[in-house]
């Protein structure tokens, strides 16, 4: 019984007629470093940790917009921002045309829980070992004071556990997680998500801690709950063969910012920026490689400095293989070049380039260390 | 875990399948400790020797008779133990056994107590510190420490007084007199601050985890955290803290009554030492004075801290249910 | 470099027991059990492999297929309840299994190493990372302090890390440095093999294709063999020569990664390759495998693959699939392919 999911094409819902349903602007999250006790008398900050550093988003109806980033990108803070997990230092957050930068506080946010959820990592670490399975996706409803009777909410729990393909339902709410798989753990943590029929779900590496052949279940999951209730998802991976696969949109990120946004076929097909470049290039394959095929990755030098110390212009320039003045200098914003697809890259900045392959380690010349350091 | 209707007389109306009741195994997870409990040889002699105990602490009139007094002594002075009084009897003709059962129940009554105090404010401001963090947590943790290190038998003995003269002499509370009610209050402030330190810091574990993070996400406030997650992931340790205070509590209780703190009208274990002591017994070699109240302290201390120990071991939320 | 020259660069000699014109490492028929609560479990059932000098062997397989307590076997460092039953570990032809825990040390990690998952908990939190390094070296060859911190060096320096860093803590080091630095100790007593239990996993892609290529130069320079565990198909057909698809405690199929990987014959390994996403491919489609890997304290009867299996037959539920060899070096274990339409020409193992 081979069951492809293949991904649909972008279904009408998401056509962009469709409204914006949520927009970031500017969004910045610094975390101060706190210095020693001079400092501190001082009154001086030691300096931040620049998270995320000023990004624009927009994701409409419908839509399935991955956000990709290696550790230390600022993409799981993004998620945080979006689901009021954590504060931010700037910019704002629209949701569904409403700015909502300055909600805060239980009872202000709860219209606003109701319609943004969030998918954990971690099957095994997201269900309280001594809660029940029933429990986990009751407490939304029970936390939400939506003041419903107590046979509503276990009609729309076992509603829930049903939608998110774990049936009996009412076999499986009355367990405790020690009892499930992992794979089956995630869908209780899918269940807890859309027992609030949501709009918006964050998925933050939904599927990474699973095994490969789960995986896929998972994810087909995601993409008829989509269909069936109209979701929107903001799935936040570090891969990108993931990516590759569910999302309409990709947003690949770098260091607190963004450095590509496009179409999924444009971002993996022709990227134009070289950060994303060498990601691609680098993204493993189970096609064994061929001669030339060895050649075609571009490795990059090093590794992502922590956001405390962000290099000067763009930000990318110490790792970058095609880096010259401009790029020590001024950080460049993000070109349109074409097709939807946006990069933040000096080169793109006259329109679209196909960029060289070139050998990382002989343009910036130098030995693997690491923060960047040659 | 099977489903059963409850809607037998369709009050909720036709429209889809009657609703079905979630049957819960809440107490699945008690069932395999007790499972592993009784493998635990040490945590079986401690509990059967409490048991002993507490069943001579409930009813002791059922075993040797109501307590003895100076009218009702049945013995001799200082008699050694013979086939009339097993232990003995002390300088009032009464019968040692006698009072070493009754005394089993004050002493018990008054860890009791202590170490209900003990555990409700030292678990209260350990969860409350743990998982609030910040000033609150800081100042908090400073009353804490200041407590922490005060020595328990020095403020006890200061205490002790200070506190008797403001509840005054004549107080009594649930058929207990002020002197101990004192006693109980002095064990209470002085343990506390380990409770609470010990449940802190695996409260400050607790609250990193994921399922803390989601209960956020999905808007819970920290008063419902606190009590809905926290809590039960914290009441083992909370148990385990129990049964060590308790312990630590008889063996207060025993030293501050020997050194003349108790009340004399309830003979404790430690009263019954103290009264030894002024009779002279050492001196007379009227050892079956003195051994078997100091016997059943060590017995008692020694059974809660080795069941303390087990539960610890037992229900230690050690392992997460890894795949 | 071809197996004479590897064998004769060696910087210590042969051990004594070694078997002239053997091969480096042959697996026979490996089965280990593990001792659980509620029964035993036949965690790798009849494995058996052949590693040669200089060549990459990748074991592939999900959670609970018996990869790692494969890899654990070969050198003896199974948890408390797991017992190696039967089959033979032959390293240069001498038997390892019968082997006491003293007579092992002369061959672990001198002959063969391991780089554990997640070098986090692999590595010593209090030791600085250049000691931890020379440590092996003091105690296994009995070197000198002096000539072990050079040594210690020197291996810094193969692996990239620059001398700077020696005397940094781990905590202080990032996830790709402190990968380097086990294998830095991995090959500090200049091992024959090398196995990498999930080298890669917990790292950023950029990284992991750092230390893959690292690996790779190792590999060529110094002739060392790996063996590779690891449940990405893909890190596995970038690096290795063979691979070896493991599922349920045995070998579904095992031969050349190029082969394997371009015409699957094994269902499972089809399913597998078919349920990875590819960036690199036109279709955007994965497949599901349905069902999950079967409880092995009461394994199914029969082909362990074959409940989950789209074209199970009768047979597959009884029988135990025999392996089969074909031309083109490739092992199966399927009914789909009986010994009876072995390729003409080839004796099946």
């Amino acid at each position: 019984m081979t069951e492809d999911a293949a991904v649909p094409p972008a279904p009408p819902e998401s056509a962009p007629e469709q409204p914006e349903i949520l927009r970031l602007e500017g969004l910045q999250v610094h975390f101060p470093i706190r210095g020693g006790l001079i400092d501190t008398l001082a009154g001086r900050a030691k300096g931040a940790v620049r998270a995320v550093d000023g990004i624009d988003l927009s994701i409409r109806r419908g839509e399935i917009l991955a956000l990709v980033g290696e550790s230390g990108s600022g993409k799981t803070t993004t998620g945080r921002v979006v689901v009021k997990l954590t504060k931010q230092t700037g910019g704002r957050v629209i949701f569904d045309g409403q700015d909502v930068s300055g909600m805060w506080g239980g009872k202000a946010l709860r219209p606003y829980r109701k319609r943004v959820q969030l998918i954990f990592q971690d099957p095994y670490e997201t269900l309280n070992p001594k809660h029940t399975i029933g429990d986990f996706v009751e407490e939304p409803l029970l936390v939400g004071g939506r003041d419903l009777s107590r046979e509503e909410r276990q009609r729309r729990v076992l509603d829930a556990l049903d939608a998110a393909g774990l049936r009996p339902a009412a076999d499986y709410a009355a367990r405790y997680p020690h009892e499930l798989s992992g794979g089956q753990r995630q869908r209780v943590v899918i269940a807890g998500a859309l027992v609030m029929d949501p709009d918006l779900v964050v998925a933050d590496e939904p599927v990474s801690m699973l095994d490969v052949s789960i995986r896929t279940e998972l994810l087909r999951l995601m993409l008829d709950l989509r269909k069936e209730r109209g979701l929107t998802y903001l799935f936040i991976t570090h891969d990108l063969a993931i990516a590759w696969v569910i999302a309409d949109r990709i947003a690949v990120m770098y260091l607190g910012r963004i450095m590509e946004i496009g179409p999924a076929e444009r971002v993996i097909r022709h990227p134009r920026n070289p950060y994303t470049q060498a990601l691609v290039s680098v993204s493993p394959s189970p096609d064994p490689p061929d001669e030339e095929g060895a050649a075609k990755r571009t490795i990059l030098v090093g590794e992502t400095p922590d956001a405390a110390h962000v290099p000067p212009g763009c930000r990318f320039h110490p790792r970058c293989p095609l880096a010259f003045d401009r790029c020590r200098t001024e950080e460049p914003p993000l070109f349109d070049v074409g097709g939807g697809q946006q990069a933040a890259c000096w080169l793109a900045k006259d329109g679209p380039l196909d960029l060289p392959i070139i050998d990382a380690v002989e343009a910036v010349g130098g030995v693997v260390h690491a923060s960047g350091e040659i | 875990m099977s489903a059963a209707t409850t809607d037998p007389a369709g009050v909720n109306g036709p429209a889809g399948p009657a609703p079905v009741v979630i049957h819960r195994q809440r107490f699945r997870g008690l069932r395999e400790s007790l499972g592993r409990f009784s493998t635990r040889t040490d945590g079986l002699v401690g509990l059967g020797i409490l048991l002993v105990f507490a069943v001579l602490a409930i009813a002791p009139a059922l075993f040797v008779g109501p307590l003895e007094t100076v009218v009702t002594a049945t013995g001799g002075v200082l008699e050694p133990p013979s086939m009339a009084h097993v232990f003995g009897t002390d300088e009032m003709g009464r019968d040692m056994l006698n009072l070493t059962v009754h005394g089993a129940r004050i002493s018990m009554i008054i860890g009791l107590l202590a170490t209900v105090i003990t555990v409700a404010v030292g678990a209260l401001v350990g969860i409350v510190a743990g998982y609030s963090g910040g000033r609150l947590d800081n100042a908090l943790m400073r009353v804490t420490d200041f407590f922490l290190v005060l020595p328990t038998f020095v403020l006890a003995i200061i205490l002790a007084p200070i506190l008797l003269d403001i509840i005054g002499p004549e107080a009594e509370l649930f058929g207990i007199r002020a002197t101990l009610l004192v006693i109980v209050l002095v064990i209470g402030l002085t343990s506390w601050a380990t409770t609470a330190r010990v449940i802190r810091s695996q409260v400050l574990s607790i609250k990193e985890r994921m399922f803390v993070d989601r209960a956020r996400v999905i808007g819970s406030g920290s008063g419902r955290i606190m009590r809905v997650h926290i809590l039960p992931n914290v009441v083992n340790l909370i148990i385990a803290q129990a049964v060590l205070t308790f312990a630590f509590a008889v063996f207060v209780e025993t030293t501050l009554a020997f050194i003349g703190l108790g009340d004399p009208f309830a003979p404790s274990w430690g009263q019954v030492l103290n009264a030894a002591q002024s009779a002279g017994a050492p001196g007379l070699g009227a050892w079956w004075y003195i051994v078997p109240p100091a016997a059943c302290v060590v017995l008692v201390v020694l059974a809660f801290t080795l069941l303390g120990n087990a539960l610890d071991d037992i229900l230690n939320p050690k392992s997460g249910s890894r795949r | 470099m071809s197996e004479l020259d590897i064998r004769s660069n060696r910087k210590w000699p042969m051990p004594k027991q070694a078997v002239p014109g053997a091969p480096l490492l042959e697996v026979e028929d490996l089965s280990v059990r593990f001792a659980m609560r509620n029964g035993s479990v036949k965690a790798v059932d009849g494995v058996s492999f052949r590693l040669n000098d200089g060549e990459a062997l990748g074991i592939a397989g999900e959670s609970g297929c018996g990869k790692t307590t494969t890899a654990l076997s070969l050198v003896r460092l199974l948890p408390a309840n797991g017992r190696i039953r039967s089959g033979s570990v032959k390293l240069f032809g001498i038997d390892l299994v019968p082997k006491t825990e003293k007579q092992l040390a002369r061959y672990r990690w001198r002959e063969i190493s391991m780089v554990f998952q997640g070098a986090m908990n692999a590595l010593n939190p209090v030791q600085r990372v250049g000691d931890q390094i020379a440590e092996p070296i003091e105690v296994r060859l009995g070197a000198s302090r002096a000539a072990s911190q050079k040594r210690a060096a020197e291996l810094l320096d193969l692996v990239g890390i620059p001398k700077q860093r020696a005397m940094a803590y781990p905590h202080q080091l990032s996830g790709g440095m402190r990968q380097r630095a086990m294998i830095a100790m991995a090959l500090a007593c200049d091992p024959a093999i090398v196995i990498g239990d999930e080298p890669t996993t917990a790292l950023d892609v950029m990284v992991q294709a750092q230390i893959l290529q690292l690996l790779e130069q190792l590999r060529r320079d110094l002739g060392l063999s790996l063996i590779l565990i690891t449940h990405d198909l893909s890190v596995i057909a970038e690096t290795c020569d063979r691979v070896m698809v493991m599922y349920a405690g045995r070998v579904a199929e095992e031969g050349p990664a190029r082969r394997v990987f371009t015409a699957p014959r094994h269902p499972y390994t089809r399913k597998l390759l078919l349920a990875f996403p590819n960036i690199h491919a036109d279709r955007r489609t994965l497949d599901v495998i349905p069902g999950q890997p079967p409880d092995l304290r009461n394994p199914p009867p029969g082909c362990r693959f074959a409940p989950r299996c789209a074209e199970a037959m009768d047979v597959c539920r009884e029988v135990v699939p025999p392996e089969v060899r074909f031309a083109d070096g490739v092992r199966v274990a399927c009914h789909l392919f009986p010994v009876s339409d072995a390729v003409a020409g080839e004796v099946p193992a």
